[in-house]
């Protein structure tokens, strides 16, 4: 049995922006700074660090190492790194911290998409046989999962423009969206085409920004933190890759992990949601059973923003805020990786 | 529906993954190269441990403190050899080089950190050797640009300085240079 | 302040993959003009074919000839293709169900307009003229 003890204590983020000017490690280090002296805890005394990020996406073949330079990595700290989002490199220091030998770890994830061409790049995390050579891109196969669910009779057009409006409006309150507003769900529905049935605003921005957690355990959860976010439940599940071979209208493996993370179905004050195009928010609803007034994306998601291998560290953050600060008493956070919701994490936190 | 056997020779598929990036080099990074295109060379020193980073990082990944251009320091286009390698190509994808060259760690007076990878000019490949004084040999003004300098590269003098020479001075103490091998 | 400078940098990875049995089948076949597939632990067809069953890890062995028509499952029109498409010009990315399989693969359409495409529709593969072992042997779908 996983321990329950392991409790978000700190955390910080960047604010999400188009282009950032400053390096992805000058991303990191004020917020990875930040999120310690939230924790009062000293980078020497943190017992592991894991990173999340992408060095197809920075540009460079072992980008990550400089990464580490944020966390002041001399003399040698215990550390590692997972080539996916922040939230999985979350799951490998809890799954450390498990062990029972150190009670606190630093997590991170960053990601600059703005020098890359996202369209063109991400193909490369897709089968190299079948599917990269041909150029796929993220936005296409969500076009086709869009679809799918039209066909389906699951969802319309004018679902996804309520899921956008939804969560632009509710990014007005998030200082770190980067986009948030008032829209006519009749005035988006305008909007030409980009993958039909997509419109631009079905996708999400390109971001470049960055977050940082610190977890503790037990005892060292208290110390460092009046109202901890205690993970109660922490799982992941995969689907098979080839988009042909699932049903892409349904997301089994979300499910599967909620259940896993012991999601009984219960009340929950705030959910967040990497649902990174706006036919996943529906999806992933139906997937954890959410009822039409469950308080979804509060932050506005990442289609508010969406600095990709952060996205998913950030639910988690911005679910473990709401309890740290004690506006929420149960909240689930989500974070996908692979290609339309392929790789789904579920994190279900509790405070005291 | 057919059933088939399966092939005889084993298929490979060539394929060339090539990717494109473009970005505004970071304010600290634009300081630098303006200095390099000036013919000086320039980082910052952390303000907590005096350690100097060619170029400026806009923070000190030791003591992890943010570090601007208040911390601008120069350094000398002089320094020391801390160790190399002769390199014989071999005619890997994007290998330019044909013939065996030099790949020099240079510290420069006042940096804390190499300048990897230089090449060391009127010296012959067998008198080559660690502690070695040598200089910038710079390209004229004109034809210094920003070439090769990269948000994510450890920082480049390539497109203003064409190699390094010998100064004619004794050899650097083994002090100087031995915890700056690599 | 002067605008600042822009890098441009391009990386590059040239990959040679053995491909084995049933990848190579698959490539093979598509030189030949024929689509393979193969045969699941519980006998469905799965297209493109896979080393190992999905659902059980089972190794699989057993190519069968599908096609070479099909039916479009979902689709998505582009009407501005990236340089790393496999056409020049607007397209549908679809899931194609090759006549006698029981999955879709992932492929591009060649319709020319978006009103010429539907679900359901039936599609033909146009082939490369030159075989290179690559997935665009098959170098798209057109309606059939």
């Amino acid at each position: 049995m996983a321990a329950t003890d392991i409790a978000v204590v700190g955390f910080a983020q960047t604010p999400s922006v188009r282009k950032a000017r400053e390096s992805e490690v000058q991303l990191l280090v004020p917020i990875v700074t930040e999120a310690l002296a939230r924790a009062g805890l000293d980078r020497r005394e943190v017992g592991f660090t894991c990173a999340g990020s992408c060095d197809y996406l920075t540009g460079g073949p072992f980008a990550f190492v400089s990464n580490l330079e944020a966390a002041g990595a001399w003399p040698p700290i215990s550390e590692s790194h997972v080539e996916m989002d922040g939230a999985w490199a979350l799951y490998e220091a809890w799954v450390r911290l498990q062990h029972g030998d150190i009670d606190t770890a630093l997590v991170f994830g960053s990601g600059k998409s703005s020098p890359s061409k996202p369209e063109e790049m991400w193909a490369q995390q897709l089968d190299p046989y079948y599917l990269a050579p041909l150029g796929v891109d993220p936005a296409s196969l969500a076009g086709i999962q869009a679809r799918a669910l039209i066909d389906a009779g699951k969802a319309t057009e004018r679902d996804f423009a309520e899921v956008v409006a939804r969560n632009r409006a509710n990014a007005k309150d998030n200082p770190n969206a980067q986009v948030s507003g008032d829209y006519s769900v009749d005035k988006l529905l305008q909007a030409p085409y980009v993958r039909a049935p997509l419109r631009a605003h079905d996708f999400p921005p390109i971001s470049d920004g960055a977050v940082a957690v610190v977890l503790a355990r037990g005892d060292r959860a208290r110390e460092l933190c009046d109202r901890p976010a205690w993970i109660r439940g922490l799982d992941h599940r995969i689907e098979v890759h080839q988009p042909g071979m699932r049903d892409l209208t349904a997301s089994t493996s979300t499910t599967l992990a909620a259940r896993k993370a012991g999601y009984d179905g219960g009340p929950l004050d705030v959910i967040e949601l990497s649902s990174t195009f706006s036919p996943q928010e529906i999806i992933l609803r139906e997937a954890l059973g959410l009822d039409a007034d469950a308080n979804v994306n509060p932050s506005g998601g990442a289609l508010a923003g969406n600095p990709v291998m952060a996205t998913g560290l950030v639910r988690i953050a911005e679910v473990a805020q709401r309890i740290v600060e004690g506006s929420a008493g149960r909240g689930l956070a989500h974070a996908t990786g692979g290609q339309v919701l392929q790789h789904n994490l579920v994190c279900l936190m509790e405070g005291d | 529906m057919s059933d088939t056997t399966t092939p005889k020779e084993n298929l490979v598929m060539n394929h060339l993954v090539s990717l494109s990036y473009s970005e505004e080099l970071t304010p600290i990074l634009e300081r630098y190269v303006d200095a390099l295109i000036d013919g000086r060379i320039v980082g910052h020193k952390c303000p907590q441990c005096g350690r100097v980073y060619v170029p400026g990082k806009g923070y000190c990944p030791i003591c992890v403190v943010e570090t601007t251009d208040k911390d601008e320091f120069e350094v000398s286009d002089r320094g020391t050899v801390t160790g190399f390698t002769i390199i014989t190509p071999v005619a890997y994808y994007g290998q330019t080089e044909t013939e065996p060259f030099v790949y020099a760690s240079v510290l420069l007076d006042g940096s804390s950190g190499n300048l990897g990878g230089q090449d060391i000019i009127g010296v012959a490949h067998d008198q080559l050797h660690s502690g070695m004084r040598v200089r910038a040999v710079w390209k004229p003004p004109n034809e210094r640009t920003a070439e090769g300098v990269s948000n994510r590269g450890w920082g480049s003098v390539a497109s203003v300085i064409d190699a390094f020479e010998w100064t004619g001075e004794p050899d650097a103490d083994r002090s100087v240079y031995e915890e700056h091998i690599f | 302040m002067s605008q600042p400078r822009v890098v441009e940098s391009t990386l590059e990875f040239p990959y040679s993959r053995s491909l084995g049995p049933v990848v190579g089948g698959f490539l093979a076949g598509l030189k030949e003009h024929r689509i393979l597939g193969i045969r699941s632990a519980d006998g469905k067809v799965l297209v493109p074919p896979l080393e190992y069953d999905p659902n059980t890890g089972d190794t699989l062995d057993e190519l069968v000839e599908v096609g070479p028509a099909g039916t479009v499952g979902s689709w998505t029109w582009v009407d501005a293709p990236t340089p790393k498409h496999p056409l020049d010009h607007p397209f549908a990315f679809a899931l194609i169900t090759p006549d006698g399989a029981d999955t879709a693969m992932v492929h591009a359409v060649d319709a020319g307009s978006i009103d010429k495409m539907s679900t359901g529709m039936r599609v033909q593969p146009r082939w490369r003229d030159e075989a290179h072992n690559m997935i665009d042997d098959l170098a798209c779908w057109e309606p059939a």
